[in-house]
């Protein structure tokens, strides 16, 4: 539907024009049209039909602006679906040779075997599971609970502090981290709790944790501010002290705000790669036992970082490295949607009551 | 609530009895042992360092003791009425649960551990516990069921402690896990939950228990908690700041203001060797991804905003850019690694390492430019329509304008997060991470007769970059410079810190101004 009205408003936009700016308008699309060919099939042409294409928006910009404007922004519009889409389909497409040769086997076996091409992804799922929970573990009360300290407890002068700098504090660089987890922590839980091998699950949890502290406060702080004021009142006027408004009707009503923040906690740390990738050893074998979190194993994101060098030559062990790709492509877009769909609707419900 | 009616309006007036004085006893005491946890944690201090002649653990189970104590006596003064104070009937069904959960875990345990049953055994074993204990605390009143059980934890800590059961020399190796618990761990553990449960207890009973004790005990852990997670963070960034320094003053002067460590390349010729080239490279990088990613992104926005039917179209954009924006940007990284690679000159450059980190700022300039052409009041759009100037005028002039402060929070937010990236450049971008020499991208622009009439070198070679640098100096394996690193480490959060601040900075100011 929306496709047709979209094809009916192109062409009645077009017929508005006069003849010279239809000829532009059709000179440019062609041109940008054969700029992204020609990238795709042979790099070393697109500067011609770009140059074209520069000189027709140059023309439509001086004799026609607003027509240009309009046009100019809907190619904008197409070129950023069209380069978001061509990641997302390239994904998938270069994953397709592992699915064809492992079957279902591929999110089912352990093995990794790269002389017999073999690659299963359960070694790594299991790590990036593993490590997300330690991280939720971490990040989720903790967050929370800062949360309601800056939004419901700490006087108004130390909220204005404390905000900015929390997230001033989401942006230090995930590689710092790593850097920190690699350098000292390692050392420090080899030295402290005798661990056999440098690098554990549990550190790289650890510090996925704490890096993704500072969003998860950040956000349920925006979903406990959202709640507004008048019901509050109500619960303090009804006789309630302030932690029994909280408690009772600030988290309840933020609920769903507070959970598409610990969800976008969790997609932050099912993605971070750095630190797993510099933090363990990257041993493409599950711990022994499975549940062993001091033990080393490697993640999703560790294992395209530690080797999509290596598996430069080798198609298949690429096509298994996209197919990790795609598995966290696929878990993080469902954990967004949730999460927005989450927020919408309280601020459906919030709105509402206003 | 039984007895409100006869002490309740005495409470109401004054904020605290003399007598509930004493639960300030427990209180600096909780907050002494998570001082002193968090001590043990950090190796400041050595559980068997002695202080003032007593070991440094005995010494923390003493703290444990004496805070059981006065616990007790709180509660066994408020239960005979000797404080005056409001105490429910019951603590409620939260902390019994919490309090037959540390049952469960310590009876299984013990039984597990100590006796050597295995799960058939433990596990009831817990269970009963658990139910025992949470049933006992639910049937005393609340004043003794918040201090017994705390006090009591407490007593079995510092008893544990200071009879060496589990003591300095005590270390225990669980079946199935890599590591080994020593008893330096298991004090500092016993100090912080033993310390975070005294002062909620102790704050509890000093605003006299009931609804407004539970209030004071809730906010005192909560502010505990925040405290504690600042502190961590701060001490993140001091500790980044404390190993770098060294490194990046190493040589520098104040006046003429010279910096070797920002100023030199990495090789035989510099006397101390800098980072330059990667500053530079980062600071291309950034150029590069803006200058694709900003016009497109804001022009989508404008097109999706003012153009484009509100609709099932937009939503799926915006769905989808959403999802984009939250892809975790090692993908990016193997994309550009299996598509922009072989297109782009066959080898690394720094063209291709501004693409990728272009793609990743897409979304996010899209988003926010969309957010804030979305937050211009339609009352500015309608008095220009009124005015009778076409719809592109009034974008121009009226809507983008507007915008702008919104827009350049989003780059400049966007831009930090960029810059810090290391997984999209890890096999991009770099062919020798500790260069001499940084890429001259301005000076490197050459005209052509034939096509493609400009070429730039600089554009198509390798270039380095700081976090690049940073992990160059992980991989770098035995010998390696870490030092090096930690002054990597510190500009590199000096540059990301500031886009962020500068970033917070405008959005703080602008969302000000738009309210005033």
């Amino acid at each position: 539907m929306s496709g047709a009205s979209t094809t009916q408003a192109i062409s009645r936009s077009f017929t508005e024009l006069d003849w010279p700016a239809r000829i532009a308008g059709l000179v440019g699309a062609f041109s940008l049209a054969a700029a992204l060919a020609a990238f795709v099939v042979s790099p070393g042409l697109v500067v011609f039909p770009a140059l074209v294409f520069v000189v027709t928006a140059l023309y439509g910009w001086f004799f026609h602006q607003a027509e240009a404007a309009r046009a100019l922004t809907f190619i904008a519009t197409v070129s950023t679906l069209v380069i978001l889409g061509i990641i997302t389909v390239y994904l998938f497409v270069k994953a397709i040779p592992i699915v064809q040769r492992m079957g279902l086997g591929l999110l089912t076996t352990t093995n990794w075997e790269v002389h017999a091409s073999r690659y299963g992804l359960v070694t790594m799922m299991w790590g990036t599971v593993v490590t997300t929970i330690i991280a939720t573990l971490v990040s989720a009360p903790l967050g929370v609970a800062g949360a309601v300290f800056i939004s419901e407890i700490a006087p108004k002068s130390v909220r204005e502090a404390v905000k900015p700098a929390i997230e001033l504090l989401a942006g230090i660089p995930s590689i710092v981290y790593g850097f920190i987890g690699f350098v000292v922590i390692n050392s420090y839980m080899q030295d402290v709790f005798h661990l056999p091998t440098s690098g554990s699950l549990f550190v790289v949890g650890l510090v996925i944790g704490v890096m993704a502290l500072p969003t998860v406060v950040s956000v349920s702080e925006d979903a406990l501010n959202a709640v507004p004021n008048p019901m509050k009142d109500g619960s303090v006027a009804l006789g309630a002290t302030d932690w029994q408004t909280t408690k009772s009707v600030a988290v309840p009503t933020a609920v769903s705000g507070i959970s598409a923040a610990v969800i976008l906690g969790v997609g932050r740390a099912l993605g971070e790669t750095m630190a797993a990738t510099v933090i363990l050893a990257n041993v493409t074998q599950l711990p022994e036992p499975l549940y062993d979190v001091f033990g080393n194993t490697i993640t999703l994101t560790s294992a395209i970082a530690s080797q999509y060098g290596v598996a430069a030559g080798r198609p298949l062990q690429l096509a298994a490295l996209f197919a990790a790709g795609v598995v966290l492509f696929v878990v993080v877009l469902a954990l967004s949607v949730i999460s927005q769909t989450i927020e919408r609707r309280m601020q459906r419900s919030l709105g509402g009551e206003q | 609530m039984s007895d409100y009616g006869a002490h309740g309006e005495q409470n109401i007036v004054s904020e605290a009895s003399t007598a509930d004085y004493l639960a300030v006893v427990p209180l600096v005491l909780g907050a002494l042992a998570f001082v002193a946890g968090w001590a043990v944690v950090f190796q400041w201090v050595g559980v068997r360092d002695a202080l003032a002649g007593v070991q440094y653990a005995t010494l923390i189970s003493a703290g444990h003791l004496l805070a059981g104590v006065a616990l007790v006596g709180v509660g066994v003064l408020s239960v005979t009425d000797v404080i005056d104070n409001n105490p429910d009937s019951s603590v409620g069904v939260v902390p019994a649960g919490v309090y037959g959960a540390f049952a469960f875990v310590a009876v299984g345990l013990v039984v597990s551990q100590t006796l050597g049953q295995g799960a058939l055994v433990w596990a009831p074993a817990g269970l009963v516990a658990a139910a025992v204990v949470a049933v006992a605390v639910l049937a005393i009143p609340e004043d003794l069921g918040v201090t017994l059980p705390v006090a009591a934890f407490e007593f079995v800590a510092g008893l544990a402690v200071v009879t060496g059961v589990v003591g300095p020399s005590w270390s225990w190796s669980p079946v199935g896990f890599s590591a080994t618990f020593v008893g330096q761990t298991a004090i500092a553990a016993f100090a912080m939950v033993g310390s975070l449960l005294t002062v909620w207890a102790a704050a509890n009973a000093y605003r006299g228990f009931g609804a407004r004790g539970r209030e004071y005990g809730a906010y005192t852990l909560i502010s505990v908690y925040a405290v504690a997670l600042l502190a961590v963070l701060a001490l993140l960034v001091i500790f980044v700041v404390q190993n770098g320094l060294d490194q990046v003053l190493k040589g520098a002067q104040l006046w003429p203001l010279h910096v070797p460590f920002v100023t030199n390349g990495f090789g035989l010729r510099y006397d101390v060797n800098g980072i330059y080239p990667a500053i530079v490279g980062t600071v291309w990088l950034v150029v590069g991804a803006v200058v694709f990613a900003v016009p497109l992104a804001v022009g989508a926005a404008v097109f999706l905003t003012e153009y484009a039917e509100q609709g099932r179209f937009t939503r799926v954009v915006e769905t989808a850019t959403n999802g984009l924006w939250s892809t975790p940007s090692i993908v990016y990284g193997l994309f550009a690694f299996a598509f922009l690679l072989p297109r782009i000159q066959n080898h690394v450059t720094l063209l291709t390492g501004q693409l990728v980190l272009g793609f990743m700022l897409l979304p996010l300039v899209l988003i926010t430019s969309r957010e804030a052409l979305q937050n211009v009041p339609d009352e500015y759009r309608d008095a220009s329509a009124a005015l009778g100037v076409t719809k592109w005028q009034t974008i121009r002039s009226v809507v983008l304008p507007a915008a702008v402060p919104g827009v350049l929070t989003g780059v400049i937010l966007g831009v930090g997060r960029i810059a810090g990236e290391t997984a999209p450049i890890l096999l991009v971008l770099v062919r020798e991470p500790f260069s001499s020499e940084a890429p001259s991208v301005l000076g490197s622009f050459h005209f052509t007769s034939t096509a493609p009439f400009v070429t730039n070198d600089a554009l198509l070679s390798p270039a380095t970059a700081l976090p690049y640098q940073l992990f160059a100096v992980i991989t770098a394996g035995v010998g390696a410079p870490i030092k090096f690193g930690w002054g990597t480490a510190l500009v590199l959060l000096l540059v990301v810190i500031s886009f962020y601040a500068v970033g917070i900075t405008t959005r703080i100011y602008f969302r000000r101004k738009l309210r005033q």
